[in-house]
């Protein structure tokens, strides 16, 4: 055991003797936040969509009412989810299911739904106002050629909405490997809940929570720069082909766009 | 002659503002029919109607004989004979300026992906656009969009082509590419539908100019009538202050 006041020897000792712990709890943590972010952006998708889909003359009156009362749910839903504070989620659900229905979730399970339900409430108002912002003109153009108000969506205004998006639900995504230490009050073994057992061992809390810091920035960090490649990627080409010329038919210029 | 479209006491009502007041007026096959009028006379509205774009207060549009106010033909069918082509082009941001072309053909019309490729080629080749087709929308200039843009809605082989201002948000010297394509497409029979501030187009292209004032018709006659002797005090009024500044 190293002397009482070196701190590097410390760190080191503990990480030698608490590796598989930080280990599985960083990869709990990217487990639950991955498939939190993952299954939250779907529900955002789709509340975003609906919430999205305009009320004109060409619906009936109980369309109408059926439609204003899903989207009275779906803001309920957004408002609360919003309103409180993740760590009170976690007790609700996770006691709250118990109690109710009886049924007893495995910790992880119950972070992954919480975190889902969680960012879903964000990310469908992130995805409403990735709708809404684009030009009123591209669904006017697509009405213009006949498209519904389906086939706009899938292939005109989505993708460009979801591409607008991409920053913000990065930023979900690490908010999200930040925030699942707050599942640690329904014991799920995520890196924080990890850390305080380890730190509890010698009671070398500042070394360990040194250690924690520097794996959650190497995780976030990471995410954010595939995200920010990816984001590259779905900008599209920015040089194209120019077919043919007026004197050579057969040639080919490459021109750099003008981004 | 026979009669493509046919407007009957058409109104438009934005909450208490009154834009189109009773509207009656038809466009038959072939023709060519330009709208003048000041800014916030209702043409824009007008033609944004014919699409329904903009959906009519009270009124008949009838669509080959057929009231299409009525629930027994559906928007997109309708939309999908009636092309457009905006002020602002419009075009999908996303698609490639090929794809611009054949998405419609292929969502609406059903067709086949090698089939819309080759109608989009012609209609590209037709405006001069062909070289581009890789292009991004961001790529290339108003001009070149605006042309794509017809060709876009040329794709979907409608009856009549709507224009809205075609040219109104170009720079001046891509103005005359854009009117030259438009002037084409004329000569080839294909009934047009211009809301234009460009009256030399108006004069020399149109078989009938409609002039609009404040939500109605005012005068609707040929080009030669309508430039060289309205009838109308207000038209006498409008085309001095266009045409002598």
């Amino acid at each position: 055991m190293p002397a009482d006041n070196a701190f590097f020897p410390w760190v080191v000792f503990i990480l030698q003797e608490y590796w598989p712990l930080f280990l599985r709890g960083a990869g709990n943590t990217l487990l639950i936040a991955l498939s939190g972010t993952i299954i939250g952006f779907l529900i955002g998708v789709i509340i975003g969509v609906i919430r999205t889909i305009p009320i004109d003359h060409t619906i009936s009156a109980l369309k109408k009412s059926v439609f204003k009362a899903v989207n009275f749910i779906l803001l309920c839903y957004i408002e609360v989810f919003r309103g409180t504070p993740m760590i009170v989620q976690a007790m609700v659900v996770f006691y709250g299911v118990a109690l109710i229905w009886g049924i007893h979730l495995s910790p992880i399970y119950a972070g992954i739904l919480i975190v889902s339900i969680n960012t879903g409430a964000y990310m469908a108002e992130i995805v409403r106002g990735g709708i809404l912002s684009i030009d009123k003109g591209q669904f006017e153009a697509a009405h213009a050629i006949g498209m519904t108000h389906g086939q706009t969506m899938a292939s005109i205004i989505m993708p460009q909405a979801l591409r607008n998006i991409l920053p913000a639900t990065s930023n979900e995504f690490v908010i999200n490997i930040k925030d699942t230490a707050v599942l640690s009050v329904i014991s799920v073994s995520e890196l924080f809940f990890m850390s305080k057992s380890a730190a509890g061992t010698y009671f070398k809390y500042f070394h360990v929570f040194f250690i924690t810091c520097i794996i959650y920035f190497i995780m976030t960090f990471t995410v954010t720069r595939i995200l920010r490649y990816l984001e590259t990627r779905l900008e599209g080409p920015s040089v194209y082909t120019i077919h043919g010329s007026q004197t050579v038919p057969e040639a080919q210029f490459r021109i750099v766009g003008r981004e | 002659m026979d009669k493509i479209i046919e407007i009957k006491h058409l109104r438009k009502v934005f909450g208490t503002n009154e834009v189109l007041t009773d509207i009656n007026f038809s466009v038959s096959k072939g023709e060519v029919v330009c709208i003048i009028g000041a800014s916030g006379s209702g043409k824009s509205t007008l033609l944004r109607c014919l699409n329904l774009l903009e959906y009519p207060t009270s009124g008949e549009i009838l669509f080959h004989g057929q009231n299409i106010l009525e629930q027994n033909m559906t928007t997109a069918v309708y939309r999908a004979k009636m092309g457009m082509v905006f002020q602002q082009f419009n075009l999908f941001n996303n698609l490639s300026v090929l794809d611009n072309c054949v998405v419609g053909q292929v969502k609406v019309l059903k067709k086949d992906v090698a089939a819309a490729r080759k109608t989009a080629l012609e209609y590209l080749e037709l405006v001069g656009m062909s070289q581009f087709i890789d292009a991004r929308p961001h790529h290339i200039s108003g001009g070149q969009k605006q042309r794509v843009a017809i060709a876009r809605a040329l794709s979907m082989e409608p009856e009549a082509l709507l224009f809205d201002e075609p040219t109104s948000a170009l720079d001046p010297e891509m103005v005359g590419e854009v009117l030259k394509v438009m002037k084409n497409l004329a000569k080839s029979g294909l009934t047009m539908l211009v809301v234009t501030h460009e009256m030399g187009f108006a004069r020399d292209v149109a078989n009938r100019v409609v002039f609009m004032d404040e939500g109605v018709i005012a005068e609707d006659d040929i080009p030669a009538v309508i430039f060289n002797n309205p009838h109308n005090e207000r038209t006498r009024t409008f085309l001095k202050r266009i045409l002598e500044p």
